[in-house]
C-alpha cells in the first residue's frame, strides 16, 4: 500500500468544479510530482491534499490512516509537512528563528510561557543544522524579510522540514528563480529524497522530469495521464498537448 | 395581537429603509476603498447636528448674524437642512479620505484604526461645539404628529421617514446603474485598475465616493434625528445597524443591503414593541449571530472584510 | 500587508530582568517622591499604574497577536463589578477579591473567545465591539446588580493581609505602592511569558496564521489562550481601579473606553515594542492633566494626535524612539555594542 493516498477526490467551489474525481497515490521513498497547465486545479488539489481544503467528496488517507478533512496542525502532527507557493515565512523573526518555530520540540512545548525560547541551544542547534542542508548556513542571523528571493525559497522548504515530516509537500519551488537557483534547488531535492517522501507540484518540467519517480498529469480537474517520466515521453496525451512539448524541450 | 403590533412593523420598515441608506453608503465606501469606516456613524451624526444648527436658533449657529433666517417658516429652513447637512458632511468625508490615502496598500487594520481615530475626533468636535445634552431635531408641522386609522395611533413622522428612504434608495439606484457615473463607481468597486484603464482618474473617483457615502450617511443621520434623539454617541448606534445589514445583505448587493435593512429594522422595531430598554441590544446580538452563522452574508460571496 | 516588527537582542530575551525592567522599578518607585514637585498629584500615579496593567495586559492582543479588540473596556468593568460583588457578598479579602477579579473576568473572556477566536482582522474587531456593547448594555440595565448608572458604591480598599502582618492601603499612597507591587510582578512575568515559547507563538500568530497552523500549531487554541489571559489582566486592573476609585461605574465598559486603550496601546508603540503600552499610558494621562488643564477638548487634540500617527507613524512613540534616539545614543556613546548578525535573535 502507498503511504499517502486519496481516492476520488472532488471539490467545488460554487458552481466551479475545480476536482472531479482525483485518485493519486505516492509511494514512500519517492519524490512524486505533480504536473499540468495554469488553473488546472494543481494547488486546490493540493490544499485538499494537506488539509486546508475539506474535499466535498472522496478519501485522504496517509500510512492507512484516514486524514480526510483533519484540521491542518493535526495533520502537521502525523507527519505530513507542506511548503507554500506564495511565501508564508515569518518576516520579522531570523531565517534561524523561522526554523526553530517549527520544530517538533518547540511545538511540544509551545504553551510553555516562563521559560526562554532564545534559551533554547539545542534547539538551535538543530534548525542550524537543518539551514545548513537546505543551503543556508551563515544565513541564521538574518531577518527572514532581508534575504533574497533564492534563499527565501530555500528557508521555506528549511521551515517545511523542520517539522520532521516522512511526507513533504513542496508548491512549486523552482517559481521565480533562475537557472542556476533551480539546479541547485535540484540537487537540494535529490539530497532530502534520501530522507522523505517528496510530492512537488510544479511546472518546470524540466526540473521534475529530471527529479520525480513517478508523475501524475492533471487537466481540468481531472488526472489524465500518470507514470514514469519516460512513461509520460512516450504517452500520446502528453505528447499531443504543449505540456509534452515543453518535456521534451 | 398581531393587528396591534402593526404600528410597530411600520416604525421597523421606516428603521429597516434608514439603516439601508446608510449602509449602502457604507458599502459603497467598502467597494471603492476597501475600507471599514468606522466613522460612519460619526458622519451620521454629524448630519444631524448641522441639520439642527440650521433648523434652530440655538442650534450652534451665531444667532445675532442670523436672525432674518430664523424668521422663514419651518418648512423652508427644513428643506436647507436637508441640503446644507449632506453638503457639509460630504466635505468632512472628503477631508477624512485625503487622510486614508496614506493607509491605502497597508494592512486594512490602518484604516479601521485611522477612522476609528477620526471616529473619536469627530464625536469629541461634536461635544465641543454642541455640548453633551440631547437634543431633538424640530420637524415641519405637516409630517409631525400621529393618526388614527381603525383603532390604531400612527406616527406620521415614521411614515414619511419611510417614504423619504426609500426614495432615497430609489434614486441611488437610478443612479448607480442609469447614469456614466454610477457604471464609474461600479467598475471601481469591482476592480480599481479597470477604472484606469477606462480613462477615468482614480484618486478622484475614491474622493467622490467617499464624500457620496459621508452624505448618503448624514441624510439617513437627519432623517433619523427626530426618531432617536441627537446625542454625541448616537453614531456608534448607528454604525453597527449598517455594518449587520452589510454583512447580512453581502458586500457588494444593493438589494441584499435593502432587504437586510428592512429585516434588522423591523427586528429592531419589534423588540422595541415588548422591551423598549433592550431594541439596541438586539441588533448587537444580531450582529453576533449573523457573523457567526453567516459571516458570508445571505448572498454568501467572499469579500474583503475576510482578509 | 504586514504589521511593525518587534525586535529584542536575545541577551533581553532570556533575562528575568532587563535594563528597562531596572528603570521602570526605579522610576516609578520614587515618583511619589518627586510626582507633586513637577505639578502633578498623588492619585495620578495609581491611575497610571493600574492602566499599564490594563494596557500591558492588552498589548498581548494587539502587539503580539496582531487582534485588535475593540471591546476590552467591558473586560474592565467586568474586573471592576468582580472586585466589588465579591467584597459585599463573599469574602471582603483582598486576595479574595482580586483573584475572583481576575478570574470572573478570565472567564467571561474565556467564553467570549469562543466566538472570537477562528476570526482574524477586522471581523475580529467588529465582532468585540459586539461583545463589549452586549456586556455594556447588560451591565447598564441590570441595575440589581450593577446599580446601573449609578454605580456600585463604597468599595472599599481593603488591607493587604501578608500572615504575619495586616498593612493598609487606604492612603493614595499605600494603595500606590500596592499598585507598583503587582505591576512589577506582571511586568516581570510578562516578560517572560512574551519570550517564551507560547509569546513566540502569539508573534508568529500575528505574521501568519496560515503558516502557524501549517507547522502543527492549533491557531484557535493559542488565540483563545491569548484572549483569556488578557482578560484576565484585565480584570486584575479593573479589581485595582475599583478601589482606586472606591466604586465600579459603567462608563468604564464604553466603547468610547475601550477605544481608549487602543487608541493608547498603539500611540506608544504597542506593535513594536513591549513597553509601547507603558509609554502610551504615560502620555495619555500627562495629557489628559496638562492639555486637560487649557482645553476641555483635549481629547480632540489626543484623537487628532491619533489620526496624524496612523498616517505616518504608525509604529507610535517606541517606534520613533528606536528610529530616532536609539540610533543617535549608540552612535555616541557605543555603549551598546552592535550586536554581530549571528548572535542577534529578533
Amino acid at each position: 500500500m502507498a503511504l499517502f493516498e486519496a481516492t476520488h477526490l472532488h471539490k467545488r467551489f460554487g458552481d466551479q468544479v475545480v476536482l472531479e474525481d482525483i485518485s493519486l497515490a505516492f509511494e514512500e521513498g519517492q519524490v512524486s510530482g505533480i504536473m499540468g497547465p495554469n488553473g488546472a486545479g494543481k494547488t486546490t488539489c493540493f490544499n485538499v491534499l494537506t488539509g486546508r481544503y475539506k474535499p466535498d467528496r472522496g478519501r485522504v488517507t496517509f500510512d492507512g490512516e484516514d486524514i480526510t478533512g483533519v484540521a491542518p496542525h493535526r495533520i502537521v502532527a502525523k507527519g505530513i509537512s507542506r511548503s507554500f507557493q506564495i511565501m508564508t515565512l515569518f518576516d520579522e523573526f531570523t531565517a534561524l528563528d523561522n526554523v526553530v518555530m517549527a520544530l517538533p520540540s518547540t511545538r511540544r512545548r509551545g504553551f510553555d510561557g516562563l521559560h526562554a525560547l532564545d534559551g533554547d541551544s539545542a534547539a538551535q542547534d538543530r534548525a542550524a543544522e537543518i539551514m545548513g542542508r537546505v543551503g543556508l548556513k551563515g544565513r541564521e542571523g538574518v531577518n527572514a524579510k532581508s534575504l533574497s528571493y533564492g534563499e527565501r525559497r530555500a528557508l521555506e522548504i528549511g521551515v517545511a522540514l523542520a517539522t520532521e515530516p516522512r511526507l513533504l509537500f513542496v508548491d512549486e519551488p523552482t517559481a521565480g528563480l533562475g537557472t542556476e537557483a533551480t539546479a541547485r534547488l535540484t540537487d537540494l531535492m535529490r539530497e532530502l529524497k534520501r530522507y522523505t517522501t517528496i510530492v512537488v507540484i510544479e511546472h518546470d518540467m524540466r526540473f521534475l522530469f529530471a527529479l520525480a519517480d513517478k508523475i501524475s498529469v492533471i487537466h481540468w480537474g481531472q488526472v489524465i495521464a500518470q507514470g514514469t517520466p519516460d512513461e509520460l515521453r512516450a504517452n500520446r496525451w502528453v505528447r499531443r498537448s504543449n505540456i509534452g512539448e515543453l518535456a521534451n524541450a | 395581537m398581531l393587528y396591534d403590533l402593526i404600528p410597530h412593523i411600520i416604525n421597523g420598515l421606516a428603521l429597516g429603509l434608514l439603516f439601508a441608506l446608510l449602509a449602502l453608503g457604507f458599502m459603497l465606501i467598502i467597494g471603492v476603498m476597501e475600507v471599514i469606516n468606522l466613522a460612519h456613524g460619526s458622519l451620521f451624526a454629524l448630519g444631524a447636528y448641522v441639520a439642527l444648527a440650521v433648523m434652530v436658533p440655538d442650534g450652534g449657529l451665531p444667532y445675532a448674524f442670523m436672525e432674518p433666517y430664523y424668521a422663514l417658516p419651518d418648512v423652508p429652513r427644513y428643506v436647507i437642512a436637508l441640503i446644507v447637512g449632506p453638503l457639509v458632511v460630504a466635505v468632512v468625508g472628503a477631508g477624512l479620505e485625503l487622510c486614508l490615502r496614506r493607509t491605502y496598500g497597508q494592512d486594512p487594520l490602518y484604516g479601521l484604526l485611522l477612522t476609528f481615530g477620526a471616529a473619536l475626533v469627530l464625536e469629541e468636535g461634536i461635544r465641543e461645539i454642541w455640548g453633551s445634552s440631547e437634543y431633538y431635531l424640530p420637524i415641519p408641522r405637516g409630517i409631525s404628529g400621529g393618526f388614527i386609522a381603525g383603532d390604531l395611533i400612527y406616527s406620521t413622522y415614521r411614515i414619511y421617514a419611510a417614504i423619504f428612504a426609500a426614495a432615497m434608495i430609489g434614486l441611488l439606484w437610478l443612479f448607480l446603474n442609469r447614469t456614466p457615473y454610477g457604471a464609474i463607481i461600479k467598475a471601481g468597486a469591482h476592480d480599481g485598475e479597470m477604472v484606469r484603464a477606462l480613462g477615468h482618474n482614480l484618486s478622484r473617483l475614491r474622493l467622490f465616493v467617499f464624500a457620496f457615502g459621508a452624505a448618503l450617511a448624514a441624510i439617513a443621520g437627519i432623517i433619523m434625528a427626530p426618531i432617536w434623539g441627537i446625542r454625541p454617541v448616537v453614531g456608534v448606534d448607528a454604525v453597527v445597524p449598517a455594518f449587520v445589514v452589510i454583512v447580512l445583505g453581502g458586500v457588494g448587493s444593493f438589494w441584499g443591503a435593502v432587504s437586510a435593512g428592512l429585516l434588522v429594522g423591523l427586528v429592531v422595531g419589534l423588540t422595541a414593541a415588548f422591551a423598549t430598554d433592550w431594541s439596541l441590544l438586539s441588533m448587537y446580538l444580531l450582529l453576533l449571530a449573523v457573523v457567526t452563522f453567516r459571516s458570508r452574508g445571505l448572498a454568501g460571496k467572499a469579500s474583503v472584510l475576510e482578509s | 500587508m504586514t504589521l511593525p516588527a518587534m525586535q529584542y537582542d536575545r541577551r533581553e530575551t532570556t533575562a528575568w530582568i532587563t535594563r528597562p525592567i531596572l528603570v521602570m522599578a526605579v522610576v516609578f518607585a520614587t515618583l511619589p517622591l518627586w510626582i507633586e514637585t513637577v505639578g502633578l498629584y498623588q492619585y495620578l500615579g495609581v491611575e497610571v499604574l493600574i492602566w499599564i496593567v490594563f494596557a500591558l495586559g492588552f498589548n498581548l492582543l494587539l502587539g503580539y497577536t496582531g487582534l485588535p479588540s475593540f471591546g476590552h473596556g467591558a473586560f474592565f468593568g467586568i474586573g471592576a463589578y468582580a472586585f466589588g460583588l465579591a467584597q459585599f457578598e463573599v469574602w471582603a479579602n483582598l486576595w479574595f477579591c482580586l483573584a475572583a477579579a481576575i478570574v470572573v473576568t478570565g472567564a467571561f473572556g474565556a467564553v467570549t473567545a469562543l466566538f472570537l477566536a477562528h476570526r482574524r482582522g477586522i471581523y475580529f474587531a467588529l465582532m468585540s465591539i459586539a461583545f463589549g456593547q452586549i456586556f455594556y448594555f447588560i451591565a447598564s440595565k441590570w441595575t440589581d446588580v450593577t446599580k446601573g448608572e449609578d454605580g456600585l458604591l463604597n468599595i472599599a480598599r481593603l488591607p493587604a493581609d501578608f500572615g504575619v502582618a495586616e498593612v493598609s492601603i487606604q492612603s493614595n499612597t499605600a494603595l500606590y505602592y500596592f499598585c507598583y507591587a503587582v505591576m512589577m510582578v506582571l511586568i516581570v512575568l510578562l516578560w517572560r511569558l512574551t519570550n517564551s515559547p507560547f509569546g513566540r507563538t502569539l508573534r508568529a500568530i500575528k505574521q501568519n496564521e496560515t503558516r502557524v497552523a501549517f507547522i502543527g500549531y492549533p491557531v484557535r487554541l493559542y488565540k483563545w489562550a491569548a484572549f483569556t489571559l488578557s482578560c484576565g489582566i484585565a480584570g486584575l486592573a479593573g479589581g485595582l481601579f475599583a478601589m482606586a476609585q472606591e466604586g465600579a461605574y459603567i462608563n468604564i465598559m464604553s466603547l468610547q473606553w475601550s477605544g481608549t486603550i487602543v487608541l493608547i496601546v498603539l500611540i506608544g508603540g504597542g506593535f513594536v515594542s513591549f513597553w509601547g503600552p507603558v509609554l502610551g499610558v504615560i502620555l495619555y494621562f500627562v495629557a489628559r492633566d496638562i492639555l486637560g488643564a487649557y482645553t476641555e477638548a483635549w481629547l480632540l487634540w489626543f484623537g487628532l494626535m491619533f489620526v496624524v500617527l496612523v498616517m505616518f507613524k504608525p509604529d507610535g512613540i517606541a517606534g520613533m524612539w528606536r528610529g530616532w534616539v536609539a540610533p543617535r545614543l549608540r552612535g555616541r556613546g557605543a555603549t551598546t555594542p552592535a550586536p554581530r548578525p549571528a548572535e542577534s535573535r529578533s
